[in-house]
């Protein structure tokens, strides 16, 4: 079964390894957004089956977006999966009350980043 | 290896080479900050900036295959977050790390 998974983030090279990583291991279509506010539209118009949201992001950050995500009628049952380089106790914290279904970590292995995802979600065809 | 394990091992080794040269300016800015901070320890605007560079250069040597310059950018990073102005020793920490950086760097080349 095909996937289509949004993944947002303000840097170029993470984005497209990402990209790739969902794209060529597991054969998900990828959409890709450099900003939150970009990726809410993206979500909006297209209805991903999850969102991997990147956590430091100028502007709107990675929880803001989730909740105006969240916010929305349209995009609020959509499963989105943190991702970020660091995080420290209280951020930790922070996160899990928000309501994301997991925090994951960079650097990421590209070559297992889709099993993840998947086990993460609980989706079988990887 | 597995098929999409090649075409993501070549596919990866274009985007190191289009990604090298920002890798480069994130680290060119560390040194930077180091200069700043020798000269004023308690330059807050430095210290954010070291910090965001050290961030984002953890979060992505990793995904190139090199693991270990992630860990030391995330070592910086954690120097960055104690409050407390740096000491002459803690900035020849710093300057170590950075140069350890420009190693693991160097060790993959864009060519």
């Amino acid at each position: 079964m095909s996937r289509r998974v949004l993944i947002i983030d303000d840097e170029e090279d993470i984005r497209e390894v990402a990209a790739l990583s969902l794209e060529t291991v597991a054969g998900w279509d990828v959409l890709v957004a450099g900003s939150g506010a970009a990726g809410i539209i993206k979500a909006r118009e297209n209805h991903p089956d999850a969102i991997l949201l990147d956590v430091m992001m100028p502007g709107m950050d990675g929880p803001t977006t989730f909740k105006e995500l969240r916010s929305l009628p349209e995009t609020a049952n959509i499963p989105v999966i943190l991702l970020t380089a660091k995080v420290q106790a209280a951020d930790q914290k922070r996160f899990s009350d928000l309501g994301v279904v997991k925090v994951m970590f960079k650097p990421f292995d590209p070559l297992v980043l889709a099993q993840e995802i998947a086990a993460t979600l609980g989706w079988q065809e990887i | 290896m597995s098929d999409a394990g090649a075409v993501v091992a070549e596919r990866l080794t274009e985007l190191w080479r289009k990604s090298r040269p920002t890798i480069l300016e994130r680290i060119a800015s560390l040194h930077s900050v180091c200069d700043r901070l020798s000269r004023d320890p308690g330059d807050q605007a430095a210290r954010n900036v070291g910090r965001e560079a050290a961030h984002k250069l953890s979060g992505v040597l990793g995904v190139f295959g090199l693991p270990q310059g992630s860990a030391i950018a995330s070592s910086i990073e954690d120097f960055f977050l104690v409050p407390t102005p740096p000491g002459p020793e803690d900035l020849s920490t710093l300057r170590r790390q950075i140069a350890d950086l420009d190693r693991v760097i160097a060790s993959r080349p864009g060519d």
